[in-house]
């Protein structure tokens, strides 16, 4: 018993010298900090519960006291944003355009659609950015974002996110499929390796809501219909996978800005017809895209009142007139860089422009026939070419808009009247026509629950490089995200796009799966009440900053394995201010006191 | 009258307890040899070979015991000295954690069964276990301050257990004259207080057997913990359970919080270790640790959600079952409604109505099993409310009350509690399964459903996040399971 008692005895002596305990190792570092009263709210959805998570850490590590409200979905989260139960809210914006205005003006600006405060000096520089070029306007946007988050903390960004894209490449060639880094999946370029499968085999897609919002570009702005529409519908210009403005694949053949950066041309190209449904398969109209159809398109996307529930008229407010070049003598003024614009516009042309033409029957590219719209800006305004590349640019048939749209909009109800694009005349089974024109390269010809089905529009600039390669284009509705992936592997879809970040490993170890990775301009970033004046945080400017200086961006970027970038705002994809957020407990601690 | 030799065979349960620890130690063999070797790397682990080794000699050396047995049983009727001797050897298995073997030995060591000496080496083990797996924590970049402290009482329990074990070896109480033993009773009451409810039982029994000494209520005592202590599954179970609430007692001194729910950047997803025996989560936080603070709360959960409805629906129950033409039809049509929906979507209802945290989930958990308690005891109240004893009481004037609290209630109990032990499984499964769907308590507390759902995200590149904690919940299930099925055969007058 005794030799017990000694051996117990040594073995509590030498544990005692070898072990460290926590008091020991906390002597060194900052000792505890005083959570005080200084208590913040976020609140956020439960498919960021990781990005939350890390939040409470660090600002618990930086002594405040949090507490965190995590709402199911969008719906609820919306709710509680709207009734303003909140400090903090974790927000993220996707910059579809491509252009920093866009990235801005929604937010930031006190008239936003989405404004999250107002401050005259931001209205300011937001609104003298917008007038000028790629390469002045970048010390602006630095003095606005020093403005917004350093010295005023309206908002704590994150991170910026990459695209990641999943293609099964054993189907697929994986070298025509685009993950471009704003604009949405270009449908028309993709094919399989096998390609005597064009007509034979459907080309399979997923997309996590099934409820679109409408097919009429102009009525929505979301992740239901980015992706359709801008399959549906062609724009005067695109974007590129690094955002440059180019007429590749568009309407126009060539596109110019005239001197002053007020005025913009584009020359139409006659190889579009519009396409329809009858008996669930598409049929070529006959109809040519053109220059009416264009005005009759973009008059409608800059009016709030073309028609009921306009989503996107603040996208377009900027053009102030949309017409129809008649006067060949008018392309003989200058663009910025000397060129007549005659000479921009047929760069590259096979056929010179021998006459023009206000009535799109009467258009024959190859004898020297052809179309020109001109948009002219209220303001100088470079950046109205991304808006012309968004989908809400899209071109609808004047016609056939006309034709459906017969209701006046003060007395539009939504149980009686059908307004073009709406969701229930492309259900399956639905007692509706379907009544869509497709300008772009694919239609829907009908959709349930579980899938949306899309044949080739058979008048899409057929025998050129921008011909659809794939006859027939499924698809899928599958909402969470590694059920998509589970499809995606075991072969039920062909590409995924938006892999989340702890699954490239997966992707990247499947033998028959590529992953493509390309930047975004999403970004997330928490914003703070401003709106409700009882909470401390909207009157003391200290404590946001405070908040502002306890995120560590480099922890949650190490979190996500790297898969992220550092962001300062919503424009730090876009334009590269030079600004940097460091974490520094050092100075939350004074800004506490 | 002397017993056929293949009856006394067939019936003994020590035989039995053999064969099932010589399953049990198979299988974590063969486990731990998948562990020792490296497929990727075609090499075999020192340590776990070792591990390996120790299982086999422990399986090997169980199958000869059983052999031995079955030869003592049958030739001779009894168990042999060689045999237990030979036992002794197994002992050793507890180094490396074979609990089922060690069990077996301490059972077979001693000749006749013994409630006392056997509530002892489960004490014994529970010890020895709780006091293993804190010391995991040396390996960790630093241990709490009571860690010491906690550790040199956790091995001071060891030494005394180790002394009960040995004394109740030798005598019995039921012989009397042991009175002195009060005291030993009194500190072994004492250990309970670390959550070793093993303590709680056998310093009550000691007690009761020297200072109460009232001989229907020993006569009772025995017969119920005799039924439990040899039925080694129900021992098995209990085990378990004890183990798992004393060391979320004990984590309270042994274990720091920190490694639990602060995250760590440096360590992300890292595979078991010393420092992580259960690996990393994808906050670098000790998966170990938030198993062992999990247990905690679905253990808390699970208890608590079983004795509200236990309360509540035993009084409801009782009523109508006592006042059966006035308020039974009422109250049981009313406890349909609630039985008409289904016990998971009422909690779903309930926690989106009223948001989610600890105490709305065990509302939410609660109210659904209201109304099996009260059909339960209502139909026990129903029959025993009919009985000689009831009339006698009425006869004597005794108040309503009185009758139903005192007479009724008492006497249809049993049933109930075997009930609850059985749903105590059910409801840790529920409260998992809600914080897994990100219904119950928040995703930064470590809750085993919690730890189950990071897991699940991370199943194909670190299975490990979601193996433990897997585990844990079967493990606890089943060990309320397992002594589930040994209370109702030691309280079921019909298998008497």
């Amino acid at each position: 018993m005794k030799r017990l008692y000694v051996l117990l005895g040594a073995f509590l002596l030498i544990l005692t010298g070898c072990l460290n305990t926590e008091s020991d190792v906390n002597e060194g570092g900052s000792g505890e900090i005083d959570s005080g009263d200084n208590t913040v709210e976020i609140l956020g959805m439960g498919s960021n519960e990781d990005d939350l998570n890390i939040l409470r850490d660090q600002l618990t590590k930086n002594g405040f006291n949090v507490k965190l409200n995590i709402q199911p979905d969008y719906g609820s989260f919306t709710t509680q944003k709207e009734a303003g139960n909140y400090d903090l809210a974790l927000n993220s914006w996707t910059t579809v355009t491509g252009n920093p205005d866009y990235a801005v003006r929604s937010l930031f600006t006190s008239e936003g659609d989405n404004s999250l405060f107002a401050d005259e000096r931001a209205d300011e520089l937001i609104n003298q950015a917008s007038t000028e070029l790629a390469d002045e306007y970048v010390e602006t946007y630095k003095e606005l974002e020093q403005h917004i988050v350093f010295d005023q903390a309206y908002i704590v960004p994150l991170y910026t996110s990459y695209k990641a894209q999943g293609v099964n490449h054993e189907i697929i060639d994986e070298s025509s499929v685009r993950l471009p880094k704003s604009r949405a999946a270009v449908w028309e370029a993709i094919d399989f390796t096998d390609t005597s499968k064009r007509d034979t085999e459907p080309l399979i897609l997923q997309q996590a809501i099934g409820t679109l919002t409408s097919l009429d570009p102009i009525k929505g702005n979301d992740g239901s219909i980015n992706t359709l529409n801008t399959n549906l519908y062609v724009r005067l210009v695109n974007l590129t996978d690094d955002d440059e403005i180019v007429s590749d694949g568009s309407l126009s053949l060539n596109h110019t800005i005239a001197e002053g950066n007020e005025e913009y041309y584009f020359l139409l190209r006659d190889d579009i017809e519009f396409a329809a449904v009858e008996d669930g398969t598409a049929v070529n109209t006959g109809e040519l895209v053109g220059a009416e159809d264009v005005v009759f398109s973009l008059e409608r996307a800059k009016n709030p009142n073309s028609v009921p529930d306009h989503r996107t008229y603040s996208l377009h407010e900027n053009m102030e007139e949309i017409s129809i070049v008649s006067d060949l003598s008018e392309l003989d003024g200058d663009t910025a860089d000397g060129r007549t614009i005659r000479e921009a516009l047929e760069d590259g042309i096979d056929q010179e422009i021998e006459a023009l033409t206000s009535d799109k029957t009467e258009v024959d590219n190859s004898s020297g026939v052809y179309q020109v719209v001109k948009v002219r800006t209220t303001n100088p305004f470079p950046q109205v070419l991304n808006y012309l590349a968004h989908q809400s640019g899209g071109i609808v048939s004047k016609e056939q808009v006309e034709k459906i749209n017969t209701y006046e909009v003060e007395d539009y109800d939504v149980n009686t009247d059908i307004a073009y694009g709406d969701q229930s005349t492309v259900l399956e089974d639905s007692d509706q026509e379907n009544t869509l024109y497709a300008s772009g390269p694919y239609i829907m010809t009908y959709k349930n629950d579980y899938e949306a089905h899309f044949v080739k529009n058979p008048g899409y600039m057929p025998g050129t490089d921008y011909e659809p390669n794939i006859s027939e284009v499924i698809v899928r509705f599958i909402e969470d995200s590694d059920s998509a992936l589970s499809a995606l592997r075991n072969g039920e879809i062909h590409i995924l796009n938006g892999v989340p970040e702890n699954k490239y490993d997966i992707v990247e170890e499947d033998d028959k799966l590529t992953l493509q990775q390309n930047e975004s301009n999403g970004v997330t970033y928490l914003a703070f009440n401003m709106e409700d004046k009882d909470r401390e945080i909207a009157t003391n400017t200290e404590l946001r900053q405070a908040v502002l200086y306890s995120i560590n961006q480099d922890d949650i970027i190490e979190y996500y394995h790297g898969n992220k970038m550092p962001a300062v705002s919503t424009i730090s994809p876009l334009v590269d201010t030079g600004l940097k957020l460091e974490a520094d407990s050092d100075k939350v601690k004074e800004l506490l006191q | 009258m002397t017993l056929p030799k293949t009856f006394i065979l067939k019936n003994s349960q020590k035989y039995k307890h053999a064969h099932f620890a010589f399953v049990l130690s198979l299988a974590l063999t063969i486990v731990c040899f998948f562990n020792a070797y490296d497929y990727q790397e075609g090499l075999w682990s020192v340590s776990w070979s070792i591990v390996t080794l120790a299982y086999l000699i422990g399986t090997v050396l169980q199958g000869v015991l059983i052999q031995l047995l079955k030869k003592d049983l049958r030739d001779k009727g009894e168990i042999q000295k060689r045999t237990r001797v030979l036992s002794t050897l197994q002992l050793l298995g507890i180094t490396v954690g074979n609990v089922f073997i060690t069990a077996f030995a301490f059972r077979v060591l001693r000749k006749e069964e013994s409630i006392e000496y056997t509530l002892a080496y489960y004490m014994l083990l529970t010890n020895i276990l709780i006091f293993t797996v804190s010391l995991f924590n040396i390996f960790k970049p630093y241990v709490s301050n009571t860690f010491l402290p906690s550790m040199s009482i956790l091995a001071l329990f060891i030494i005394f257990s180790l002394i009960t074990v040995i004394i109740f070896g030798k005598i019995d109480l039921i012989q009397g004259g042991y009175s002195k033993l009060k005291w030993l009773g009194g500190v072994v009451l004492l250990a309970g207080f670390t959550g070793n409810l093993f303590g709680f039982v056998l310093g009550y029994s000691i007690l009761l057997k020297t200072v109460i000494r009232d001989d229907s209520k020993i006569d009772r005592w025995n017969k119920f913990w005799l039924s439990i202590t040899k039925n080694f599954t129900a021992m098995l179970g209990l085990l378990f359970v004890i183990f798992t609430f004393s060391i979320s007692v004990i984590s309270y001194g042994t274990f720091v919080d920190r490694f639990a729910t602060e995250n760590n950047y440096a360590s992300m997803l890292m595979e078991p270790s010393l420092a992580y025996p259960f690996g990393t989560d994808d906050f670098g936080r000790d998966v170990f640790s938030r198993i062992i603070y999990g247990a905690r709360i679905s253990l808390t959960v699970g208890v608590i959600t079983t004795i509200i409805p236990l309360v509540i629906g035993g009084f409801l129950g009782a009523l109508a079952g006592y006042y059966k033409n006035t308020l039974d039809n009422v109250l049981m049509r009313i406890l349909d409604v609630i039985y008409a929906v289904p016990g998971i979507l009422l909690a779903i209802a309930i926690i989106a109505a009223f948001g989610s945290s600890t105490t709305n989930l065990i509302i939410a958990l609660s109210v659904g099993s209201i109304p099996t308690y009260a059909r339960t005891m209502r139909a026990n109240v129903l029959s025993v409310s009919n009985l000689e004893f009831v009339e006698a009481s009425k006869a004597l004037g005794e108040s309503e009350w009185k009758i139903i609290f005192k007479q009724v209630v008492p006497n249809s109990f049993a049933p109930m509690i075997v009930k609850a032990s059985l749903t105590i499984g059910t409801a840790v499964i529920a409260t998992s399964s809600l914080s897994f769907l990100g219904l119950g308590v928040e995703p930064h507390i470590p809750e085993w459903g919690n730890i189950l759902k990071v897991g699940s995200m991370y199943l194909e590149t670190n299975p490990y996040l979601a193996i433990f904690p897997g585990i844990a919940i079967i493990l606890l299930v089943l060990s309320f399971n397992f002594l589930g099925d040994g209370l109702r055969d030691a309280l079921d007058p019909k298998l008497d």
